[in-house]
């Protein structure tokens, strides 16, 4: 097989956080395999694709695409290469058109005006070429996360891209979406593409990889053939230990009600109701499961609880206090603590440093300030018992934050919000982007906080997540609470069911049968 | 920890400084367009707007060589000669304002508010000031009882000297705070962009200046152009040169007094307030995420609303300490000048940095002095601002010399490091 890219001694040391995230690495890609890149978070995944990309420069190294030496100093000069990459975190424009965001920098003109029809036909052509369905007038900010995945390869493969490079392509995607990616993937590998895929799902690996390298901390450690290791050796050679993919937990023991939603009413985003009269009881001592196809109410419903949302109706109650019009600070200082979906925008501020991060919901608390002055020393500290206790790589007191990778971000934010047993967790993907390793840390800090007296509302979309996690699972179809089911009685066929608004009484036959 | 962030300061130093090195080049087009010679006019633009008097080469902005009666020669280190005044006094005199708008702005930036609101508050705030200046004084030798100025007591007028100027500025500050408040209050309450609030806001102030300089201020002087009184002696902050240092000749020409002391007060008072309080601490954390200010249960909007009436009540203090210390009465084209816009700028090429607004707004001032004094050579004044449009152009392509520096670094070091392998990743592991 002809070697469709290889890096060679690539090495990058990153002086600002004193971090070696490239330590001659080697790797090489055969043309038309699907190569996955597995290892913990912060082991310079992102960092290696990134400079094969163009956006970042290695300090010393070799790469060759299609067996001749290239030097690629820009992104420009990688797409000319014929590489493509889609970013963990994307880069679309939310207030242009699918196809405009696509032809960007590429559009179609006659004497410097654009023609949108043309462009629409285009990227229309394009897609079906590919057999990617899409609706190229459509702007961003109106598409689910996997349609704005598949907007991503697209722009890619107008730009040509023989080699794309996927990082963490299913972090955000429903199941369902995450199947038809992998998919798109295959059909494009068998087309002669060569694929680059980044993730944390060792199963997805299984699935859709011909070969895997495993990275840790900087060094690529083993390239080897799917067929010939089980999930449990990437995992071990990822993390370097043997790593506990199931979570043990005892049966839970609920006390009083922590949380109570009564009938909640909530509006979406174009105004259109969201949630119709929601009814969910948390109790101390219990982690309970939110499933459901996202984009049936879960968001707005958790957004309402957490005060990031106005609620039209209903009410919340948090330990006996009613909270339905509260402000979050005073839902926070009530005991609420809320693991955000999004931590790019809502969790984190990337303009500024991690102690400013991490200061955000205690700022106004003694030690971390006095009389209205912050004290630095108190917040310090806060910063370096999450870095510690959480293990956030490469992190710094004082540093800016941006440049944590995917995962680490993930854990400031875990580390905030989870100290200091609040007594309402409101967890919202709270692995998401995180490494084996991490996940089953997460895991079992989240038991830990239910058997010390947390109230857990979890919501996930894996599945799995909520099936080893919660204690009860609630179902969410359209907007409306299907069911609630104890852990005990729960089966994934049941779920099934409930998430595409089926019933499971006995006295519907015609069901039961179908 | 201290190599960090001595590489960040010198990252940060550099593209400011290529910036002004490559705005100096780019504008030799236009002073060789007006027919001069390129290094004569820099020479002269510098000395002019930093340099001591007789500065006629480069060097004597470092050391000048003076001839004594004597006939002997003697060297001086230039920025402390201060025979017959010194440039640096008025780059003092002119930064004062530069600072206060400056950071009226980087306030208002650092909640995320592009409020460039400054000249409108400055203006209202120099006629508040111009007023109570001329009014004030004026009510109380009536309950007094006295004529006029000059026939009352001392002790009166020594009081007045401490307590009007206070009130006139205390005033000028409401009245900037309250209009900037508005922008902030429409932002907040009805989402209006606050850049283009600002901008009729500040074209409401400058038509309303006009009009009142024009006809209910206009002194009774008929043959003047339009232009209030001038203020009361007792509401002037008498320069240092008059008063406390009336002997040190480098002060000489130089309207520089209690002024540039306020000014720095608030460099200082903002630095801490940005820096060190939970308020601060609310309006940074709002700028670039609201909706992460949100989740952390910050109350952002009332932080923003703060940093805007912070910002119009430093604007507002600007135009105080300038008619109260320098102009004493406010003329017709006052309006138009662009102090506020000018600390736009200030804050900006500063990136929004504290010790940065200090070091920009002198150097601000220095070229726009030495410009100003250019047009008495054969040079239009104008090309002062060609310069600092072509410095603030090239800072504003920071981007632009970060990747070319870093491609230019990849370009270099792979050779090295591919010569030498061994030993470079020998020392690392
Ligand atoms: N621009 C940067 N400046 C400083 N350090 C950086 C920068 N980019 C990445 N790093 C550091 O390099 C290391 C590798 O980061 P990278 O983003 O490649 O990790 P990753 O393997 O993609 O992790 P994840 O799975 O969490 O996304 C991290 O420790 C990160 O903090
Ligand atoms: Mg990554």
């Amino acid at each position: 097989m002809p070697k469709a890219v290889e890096m060679r001694h690539i090495r990058k040391f990153f002086p600002s956080s004193g971090v070696l995230a490239c330590d001659d690495v080697n790797l090489s890609v055969e043309k038309g395999e699907i190569h996955a890149i597995v290892g913990e978070n912060g082991a310079g995944k992102t960092t290696l694709m990134s400079i094969l990309y163009g956006l970042v420069q290695p300090d010393e190294g070799q790469i060759l695409i299609d067996e001749k030496p290239v030097r690629i100093s820009h992104p420009n000069e990688a797409i000319h290469s014929g590489i493509g990459m889609v970013h963990q975190h994307f880069k679309l424009v939310p207030s242009f058109t699918i196809a405009e965001n696509i032809m960007l920098g590429i559009e179609p003109n006659k004497a410097g005006f654009i023609n949108s029809t043309t462009e629409a036909e285009t990227v229309r052509k394009l897609a079906d070429s590919f057999g990617l369905p899409i609706n190229p007038n459509a702007r961003i900010a109106d598409i689910s996360v996997g349609m704005q995945q598949r907007v991503e390869i697209l722009k890619t493969l107008q730009r040509n891209a023989q080699i794309l490079i996927l990082d963490e392509p299913t972090a955000v995607l429903t199941p369902q979406e995450v199947h038809e990616l992998y998919n798109v993937i295959r059909k494009l590998a068998q087309g002669g593409r060569t694929i680059l895929l980044i993730t944390h799902k060792l199963l997805e690996v299984k699935d859709v990889a011909d070969r895997v390298s495993v990275m840790r901390r900087g060094r690529l450690i083993g390239t080897h053939n799917v067929a010939d290791v089980s999930i449990r050796d990437m995992a071990n050679m990822m993390v370097g230990r043997e790593v506990i993919l199931q979570v043990e937990k005892k049966p839970a023991q609920p006390g009083d009600i922590v949380l109570k939603a009564e009938n909640l009413l909530v509006a979406g985003s174009g105004g259109v109701p969201a949630v119709f009269g929601a009814t969910l009881e948390v109790r101390a001592g219990e982690i309970v499961g939110i499933a459901g196809v996202s984009g049936n109410g879960q968001t707005e419903f958790i957004e309402a609880i957490a005060g990031m949302r106005p609620v039209e109706g209903g009410n919340i109650s948090l330990l006996g206090t009613d909270i339905t019009h509260r402000k979050v600070r005073d839902r926070r200082n009530t005991g609420m603590a809320h693991i955000p979906e999004d931590r790019m925008t809502m969790g984190l501020n990337l303009l500024t440093n991690l102690d400013e991060n991490v200061a955000v919901t205690r700022y106004q608390e003694e030690p971390y300030s006095k009389a209205g002055f912050l004290q630095f020393s108190a917040i310090r500290s806060f910063a370096q018992k999450i870095i510690k206790d959480y293990q956030v790589k490469s992190a710094r007191v004082g540093e800016e934050i941006k440049t944590l990778s995917g995962g680490n971000l993930q854990k400031v934010v875990l580390g905030r919000e989870l100290d200091g047993n609040p007594k309402f967790i409101i967890a919202n993907q709270p692995t998401r982007g995180l490494d084996v390793g991490s996940i089953e840390f997460v895991h079992k800090t989240l038991v830990e906080a239910r058997d010390k007296g947390s109230a857990i509302l979890l919501v996930s979309v894996e599945l799995d997540e909520i099936l080893s996690l919660s204690d009860r699972i609630i179902v969410m179809f359209d907007g409306r609470i299907m069911g609630v089911l104890d852990i005990k009685d729960a089966n994934e066929q049941d779920i099934g069911i409930l998430m595409a608004g089926g019933s499971l009484e006995k006295d519907h036959p015609a069901q039961e049968k179908a | 920890m201290i190599i960090n962030r001595l590489r960040r300061l010198v990252e940060n130093i550099t593209i400011p400084v290529l910036a002004v090195i490559l705005g100096l080049l780019a504008s030799v087009f236009f002073v060789a367009l007006a027919n001069a010679d390129p290094i004569q006019t820099y020479r002269n633009l510098f000395c002019e707007g930093f340099g001591p008097q007789g500065c006629e080469t480069f060097s004597d902005l470092v050391i000048i060589r003076v001839e004594q009666e004597d006939g002997t020669s003697q060297s001086f280190f230039s920025p402390f000669y201060g025979e017959n005044g010194h440039s640096l006094a008025i780059v003092i005199e002119r930064a004062t304002i530069l600072i206060l708008t400056a950071l009226s702005a980087t306030v208002a930036f650092k909640a995320g508010m592009f409020s460039i609101g400054m000249d409108g508050q400055l203006v209202l705030g120099a006629l508040t000031a111009v007023f109570l200046g001329v009014w004030l004084p004026k009510q109380i030798y009536a309950l007094a009882g006295v004529p006029d100025a000059d026939s009352a007591p001392e002790a009166l007028r020594t009081i007045m000297h401490l307590i009007v100027p206070l009130i006139c500025i205390l005033a000028a500050m409401t009245v900037g705070a309250f209009y900037s408040w508005i922008a902030g209050f429409l932002k907040v309450k009805l989402n209006v962009n606050e850049l283009i609030s600002t901008i009729i806001l500040n074209s409401i102030a400058t038509q309303v200046a006009i009009w009142l300089i024009a006809f209910p201020l206009r002194s009774p002087d008929p043959n003047s152009t339009p232009r209030t009184d001038r203020i009361d002696d007792t509401a002037w902050l008498i320069p240092f040169n008059r008063v406390l240092l009336p002997d040190v000749e480098w002060l000489e020409g130089a309207r520089v007094g209690i002024g540039i002391v306020f000014a720095l007060i608030a460099l200082v008072v903002i630095g801490i307030y940005l820096y060190r309080t939970t308020a601060g601490y609310e309006q940074r954390m709002t700028r670039g995420s609201r909706l992460f200010a949100r989740f952390g249960g910050i109350p952002s909007d009332r932080a923003a609303i703060r940093a805007m009436l912070i910002s119009g009540a430093l604007s507002g203090l600007a135009g105080a300490i300038q008619i109260l210390g320098v102009d004493r009465r406010v003329v017709g084209e006052f309006a138009s000048v662009g102090y506020g816009f000018d600390g736009v700028l200030v804050a900006i090429l500063a990136r929004e940095s504290i010790a940065g607004i200090l070091l920009v707004a002198c150097f601000y001032a220095g070229l726009q002095q030495g410009a100003t004094n250019l047009q008495f050579g054969n040079l239009p004044r104008q090309l002062g601002g060609i310069i600092i449009a072509f410095i603030i152009l090239f800072n504003s392509m920071e981007n632009f010399f970060r990747s070319n520096i870093a491609r230019l670094q990849s370009r270099i070091r792979p050779n090295r490091g591919q010569a030498a392998p061994e030993s470079a990743s020998g020392a690392t592991s």
